[in-house]
C-alpha cells in the first residue's frame, strides 16, 4: 500500500529552498519565475514560518505582522509591492491610516503620529515648539541615507565596475538636469558616508534633536530591536523614510494571506513544495554544496541551496561533514548577537474598538521611551515596560464578525531571560506577564479589555521555537550594530560566504529584519544564485 | 581574500567599519553553540511524538476503560510533557493494515504527567466501532502505544474564563473534567466545578468512589451531579436529559460561570435550544470539538442528491500519484485512511489544521460546524480533510506525515 512505500521526491532539483517563511518564499518565487528546477521545503505544514496566522474561535490572528513597509499604494508603489505584482502574486493590501500613536505614561506624553515627513514633522512641532528646524534637518539626512542606500543597492546590482560605470554615465546622460543630479547623488553619499559608523543617538544629539521629539520620533526602534545608543543609524534612517513615504499596509487576510499568494505563485511557476521536511543536513564537499537530507529520509542532490536559517545554526548544525565548516565561519557567527524574541498576547474580544474607545490601529505604550531601560527590561523574566499594540479592525473593520474586536498586543523579549523556565512553571509565567501586559494597556489607553476577552492565546519565545524552530526562539535576526549594520554586511557579503553555492536570505542576512527586507533579501539571494547559475535576469 | 566590490569597500574601509568587524570576528571563539534550552523547552511541552506503555487497565464499567500511560523510553519518550487539564492526545494505531488517528481527552492531572510520570485516558466502547473493538482486543499492559503531543483548547484559562466552570457533559465527556478537578486540587486553584453528566443508564456513573475523594478536598468549589436519561427503579437522581431546569436547579444557573460542554454532537444540538434563554455571551461557553461529524446527510447544507455517491480523489504526495475512491459521505481524510495513505491527523474536527492540504481540483463540502480554515487557506485552496467532503472528484495534494 502506498502510506507503506516512501512517497519519494525527485532525487535533484537546480535548487533548494530551506525553510519556507519569508526569504525562502521570497527566493523560490524568483527562481521558479526564471523557470529554474526548485525544490522549497519546510518543516511545519503550511508556508510563512513567522508570517502565519491561527484561528480561534469566531477569530482569525496574525502570528507576528504589525505592518509592512516598502509595499506602498499602487501608485506610489515600494520595491515589495513591484516585486509581488510583477510576480504575479494575488494580495489585496490594505492601506494602515496613521503610522501610530504613542503614548508615554510618564511622560504626560499621548500623540498621534501621521505618515508623511511633513507632517511628522508638522506634529512634533506642535507638541514641542520650536523642533521644527532640527527635525526638518533630521528628516534631510535620512532622505539622503535612504537614497544614497537605494544607489549603492542598484550599483551593487551590477556585476562589473566597468559596467556600473556605464550604467551610472547613462542614467546621468538621461537626466534632465545632470549637474544637479550629480550633485545630489554626490551629496547623499556623502551625508551616508559621514554618518556610516555612528549610531542613532549619535547623530540625534548631532542634530540636537530636543527629547521630547525624540520620544514621539523613536517607537519603531522596537522594529529593528537594538536601543538607539547602539543602532545603526542607516538602518533606522531608511526604515523611518519609508515608513513615512510609503506609509504601511497589512495583507486582508493577516500575512498568512502574503504567504499563501507566494505558495501558490511558485507551484504555478512549477516549483515543487514540500511541508513537514525538515532540512537536517546541507551537505559539501570541499567547500560546494552538493545536496540536503531530510527529516523524511530524503537525499537531494543540488549545486544551490538558499537557507532562510539563521547562519549559526547553517554552521553549527547543518552543514555535513562538520569539517566542511570553516573555522571563520564559526567565529563569525559567534561574534555576532541575536536579537530579539517576543511575546504576544492575542485577544478576540467580544466589544467594538468604538466601544473601547481605541481610536488608531498601532499603539506603543511605555513609561518613556528611553530605548535603553526599555531594551534592559526585556532581560529580565518580567513584564518588559514597552509594548507595540495593533487593532486590526481599525484597519479591517470585518476582520472579526460584527460586535468583536481583535487586539494583539506584543513586546520584545530576550531569549535569555527565558532560559531558566521550566515546564512545570511554564503556563504560570507565561499568564503573569501577559495579565501584566493587559494592565499596561488598560493603563495607557484607559480601555477595559478584561471584561471583553473571547479568545486569548500567548506566545512566548518557545512558542516560536516549537514552530520555526529558530535558536532560542529567535524572532529577529542578528543585531545592528553599526559594525554588523546594513552596510557592513552588505560590503563584506562576497568576503563572508564560506560554502560554495550557499546563499543565505532572510532577517538573517545582509539586508537586516523585518517582514519586508526578510522577503526581499530572500529574493536578493536567489538573484545571486541566478547569476552563479549563468541565469540572466 | 576575494576580491572586493571596491567602490563600496573604499568608502566603508574609510571609517574604519570594517576593521572594526574583522577585529571582533578575529576574537570571537570558533567553538559550538550553546545549548538551547527554548527549544528544549519546546519539545518537551509540545512533543511531536509520545511513545506510551501501557501500565494498567481499569474497567470502569462493562463499557468505559482506562487506561493508565507511561513513558516508554526504548521507543524514545523518556519524560511526559505537562499539558493544560482537558487537552487531548491523538493515538495513531494500525488497525488490519490500516492507520488510523483518534483523540482521547487526558483523565489524569497535569502533575501527576510531571511527577508521578503517567497520564491516564478514559475510553468508552463504541457499538460496531471498529477501533475500539481494536483496542478492547489489543490494549493490554505492556502494550506500546503512540500518540502526538497534548493538544487542544478545552482547558480553564484564567485570562479569560471566571472562576466558577459549569461542566456539562455526556457520552465519555466526562474525562477532561476528572482531569480539571484533580488538577483543581492538585495546584489548590481559585476555581469552583460544578458538573452535571448526563448518562444513559444507571451503570454508566463512573468514578463515583473518587468522587467523593476529591469532594472532601473541594469541599462545596465541586459539585456532581449524574442525570439519566433511561433510569430504572433505584435511580435517585434527576433524570432525563440535561435541560434549562437542571441546569438552573442542579447547576445552580449559569450567572458568574464559564460553560464548558463536552459531549456528542446530539448533545451539543439539544443544548444549543436549552441554553438559549439564558443569553449567555459567547464568551462564556467554551465547547470541545467531537470529532467527525456521523451523518453528514443530516446538514441541511450538505447537497443533495449525493447520499450514495462515490467519487476518485486523486493523491499527490510527495512524487507519488495515487486514485483512490471516495463515498460523499465521509471525509476525505477517511477515504484516504481507507486506502491505506495513511495521512496525519490530530483532532478530526477541522480544527487543529494538523491535515492542511492543498485542493488541485474539483469541489468539497464543509462541515459548517468544523470549518477551521484560514481565510487565505480558502482563498488559495488549502483545505481540512477531516471536515470535507467530496462533492465531485478530486485532485489534492497530501503532505507527507511527520
Amino acid at each position: 500500500m502506498a502510506g507503506r512505500r516512501k512517497a519519494i521526491l525527485d532525487p535533484s532539483y537546480e535548487a533548494v529552498v530551506v525553510g519556507a517563511g519569508n526569504g525562502g518564499l521570497g527566493a523560490a518565487l524568483q527562481l521558479a519565475l526564471k523557470g529554474v528546477k526548485t525544490l522549497l521545503l519546510e518543516q511545519h505544514n503550511v508556508p510563512g514560518g513567522f508570517a502565519t496566522s491561527f484561528v480561534r474561535g469566531r477569530f482569525e490572528f496574525d502570528a507576528s505582522l504589525h505592518e509592512l513597509a516598502d509595499v506602498g499604494s499602487a501608485d506610489n508603489a515600494g520595491s515589495l509591492r513591484v516585486f509581488l505584482d510583477e510576480a504575479g502574486t494575488d494580495i489585496d493590501w490594505v492601506a494602515i491610516p496613521e503610522a501610530y500613536r504613542v503614548i508615554l505614561t510618564d511622560e504626560n506624553l499621548n500623540v498621534r503620529v501621521p505618515f508623511g515627513i511633513e507632517e511628522l514633522i508638522d506634529t512634533i512641532e506642535s507638541e514641542v515648539p520650536g523642533s521644527r528646524k532640527a527635525m526638518t534637518k533630521y528628516m534631510e539626512l535620512c532622505k539622503d541615507v535612504n537614497g544614497a542606500l537605494g544607489i549603492l543597492g542598484g550599483i551593487a546590482d551590477s556585476a562589473k565596475p566597468d559596467r556600473m560605470i556605464s550604467d551610472f554615465m547613462s542614467f546621468v546622460r538621461d537626466s534632465d538636469n545632470p549637474i544637479e543630479e550629480i550633485a545630489s547623488i554626490v551629496r547623499k553619499l556623502m551625508n551616508l558616508l559621514r554618518v556610516i559608523s555612528k549610531t542613532v543617538d549619535q547623530v540625534s544629539d548631532e542634530y540636537k534633536l530636543p527629547d521630547r521629539a525624540r520620544a514621539i520620533l523613536y517607537p519603531y526602534w522596537c522594529y529593528l530591536g537594538l536601543p538607539m545608543s547602539r543602532l545603526s543609524f542607516t538602518s533606522w534612517g531608511a526604515m523611518l523614510i519609508s515608513y513615512m513615504t510609503k506609509g504601511a499596509y497589512v495583507p486582508r487576510m493577516r500575512s498568512q494571506e502574503l504567504t499563501m499568494a507566494m505558495e501558490s505563485r511558485i507551484r504555478e511557476l512549477g516549483g515543487r513544495i514540500e511541508y513537514n521536511t525538515r532540512v537536517e543536513e546541507i551537505l559539501v564537499e570541499r567547500g560546494k554544496v552538493t545536496g540536503v537530507r531530510t527529516s523524511q529520509g530524503d537525499e537531494i542532490r543540488t549545486s544551490q541551496i538558499i537557507a532562510n536559517v539563521s547562519p549559526t545554526l547553517v554552521y553549527n548544525d547543518l552543514i555535513s561533514p562538520k569539517t566542511e565548516v570553516p573555522k571563520i565561519a564559526l567565529k563569525n557567527v559567534n561574534a555576532r548577537k541575536h536579537a530579539s524574541s517576543c511575546i504576544v498576547v492575542y485577544m478576540g474580544l467580544d466589544t467594538t474598538l468604538d466601544e473601547l474607545g481605541l481610536t488608531d490601529y498601532g499603539y506603543f505604550i511605555s513609561k518613556n521611551m528611553d530605548t535603553d531601560e526599555i531594551y534592559d527590561s526585556t532581560y529580565v523574566l518580567d513584564v518588559p515596560i514597552m509594548q507595540a499594540t495593533t487593532c486590526l479592525n481599525n484597519v479591517i473593520p470585518d476582520c472579526s464578525p460584527p460586535g468583536t474586536s481583535i487586539v494583539s498586543i506584543t513586546t520584545l523579549f530576550s531569549m535569555d531571560s527565558w532560559s531558566d523556565v521550566t515546564p512545570k512553571d511554564y503556563f504560570k509565567v507565561k499568564n503573569r506577564i501577559a495579565n501584566g501586559l493587559i494592565d499596561q494597556l488598560e493603563n495607557g489607553t484607559g480601555a477595559n479589555i478584561r471584561d471583553h476577552i473571547e479568545e486569548i492565546e500567548v506566545a512566548t519565545p518557545a512558542t516560536f521555537a516549537r514552530y520555526t524552530r529558530s535558536y532560542k526562539g529567535v524572532v529577529y535576526g542578528y543585531e545592528l550594530d553599526p559594525w554588523d549594520g546594513v552596510i557592513a554586511r552588505v560590503v563584506t557579503k562576497e568576503d563572508e560566504k564560506y560554502i560554495k553555492g550557499l546563499e543565505i536570505g532572510g532577517g538573517f542576512s545582509f539586508m537586516g529584519h523585518g517582514y519586508n527586507v526578510s522577503l526581499l533579501s530572500g529574493r536578493a539571494a536567489a538573484l545571486s544564485t541566478l547569476k552563479e547559475m549563468g541565469v540572466k535576469s | 581574500m576575494k576580491k572586493k566590490n571596491n567602490f563600496l569597500g573604499d568608502i566603508a574601509g574609510l571609517i574604519e567599519l570594517l576593521p572594526e568587524r574583522k577585529r571582533r570576528i578575529e576574537r570571537a571563539s570558533p567553538g559550538p553553540i550553546g545549548d538551547d534550552p527554548i527549544n528544549e523547552l519546546a519539545r518537551s511541552l509540545h512533543p511531536q511524538k509520545i511513545y506510551f506503555e501501557i501500565a494498567e487497565v481499569r474497567d470502569e464499567t462493562p463499557t468505559i476503560r482506562t487506561f493508565k500511560l507511561v513513558a516508554a523510553p526504548d521507543s524514545g519518550t523518556t519524560a511526559l510533557p505537562v499539558f493544560r487539564a482537558g487537552q487531548y492526545l491523538a493515538f495513531r494505531e494500525e488497525v488490519q493494515g490500516v492507520v488510523v488517528t483518534r483523540p482521547y481527552s487526558i483523565s489524569s492531572s497535569p502533575r501527576e504527567a510531571l511527577e508521578d510520570g503517567f497520564m491516564e485516558i478514559t475510553v468508552r466502547k463504541i457499538p460496531k466501532g471498529f477501533l475500539t473493538k481494536h483496542i478492547w482486543k489489543n490494549w493490554k499492559p505492556g502494550s506500546k502505544i503512540t500518540s502526538s503531543g497534548p493538544a487542544g483548547f478545552f482547558y480553564h484559562e484564567p485570562l479569560r474564563d471566571t472562576n466558577h466552570i459549569l461542566g456539562i457533559a455526556g457520552g465519555c465527556g466526562f474525562t477532561p473534567f476528572r482531569s480539571m478537578i484533580k488538577d483543581a486540587i492538585d495546584n489548590d486553584l481559585d476555581l469552583s466545578i460544578t458538573l452535571l453528566f448526563g448518562i444513559r443508564t444507571p451503570d454508566e456513573v463512573i468514578f463515583k468512589k473518587e468522587l467523593a475523594k476529591y469532594k472532601r478536598k473541594m469541599g462545596k468549589k465541586l459539585k456532581v451531579t449524574y442525570v439519566c436519561s433511561e433510569p430504572d427503579g433505584s435511580w435517585k437522581g434527576p433524570s432525563g436529559f440535561i435541560t434549562k431546569d437542571v441546569i438552573k436547579k442542579q447547576g445552580g444557573g449559569v450567572k458568574g460561570k464559564t460553560l464548558f460542554i463536552c459531549g456528542p454532537p446530539a448533545m451539543y444540538r439539544f443544548l444549543e435550544n436549552e441554553l438559549a434563554e439564558f443569553k449567555i455571551p459567547q464568551k462564556r461557553i467554551r465547547r470541545e470539538v467531537f470529532g467527525e461529524i456521523d451523518d453528514i446527510t443530516a446538514f441541511d447544507e450538505f447537497p443533495r442528491g449525493l447520499k450514495r455517491k462515490k467519487f476518485n480523489i486523486k493523491v499527490h504526495i510527495g512524487s507519488e500519484v495515487e486514485e483512490i475512491q471516495a463515498k460523499a459521505t465521509e471525509t476525505v481524510l477517511v477515504a484516504m485512511e481507507r486506502a491505506g495513505l495513511a495521512p496525519q491527523s490530530k483532532c478530526r474536527s477541522g480544527e487543529c489544521g494538523f491535515c492542511d492540504s492543498l485542493l488541485l481540483d474539483g469541489e468539497i463540502f464543509v462541515s459548517p460546524e468544523n470549518d477551521g480554515r484560514r481565510m487565505a487557506g480558502v482563498k488559495f485552496n488549502h483545505f481540512h480533510p477531516c471536515a470535507s467532503y467530496p462533492v465531485t472528484d478530486l485532485e489534492i495534494i497530501v503532505n507527507r506525515s511527520v
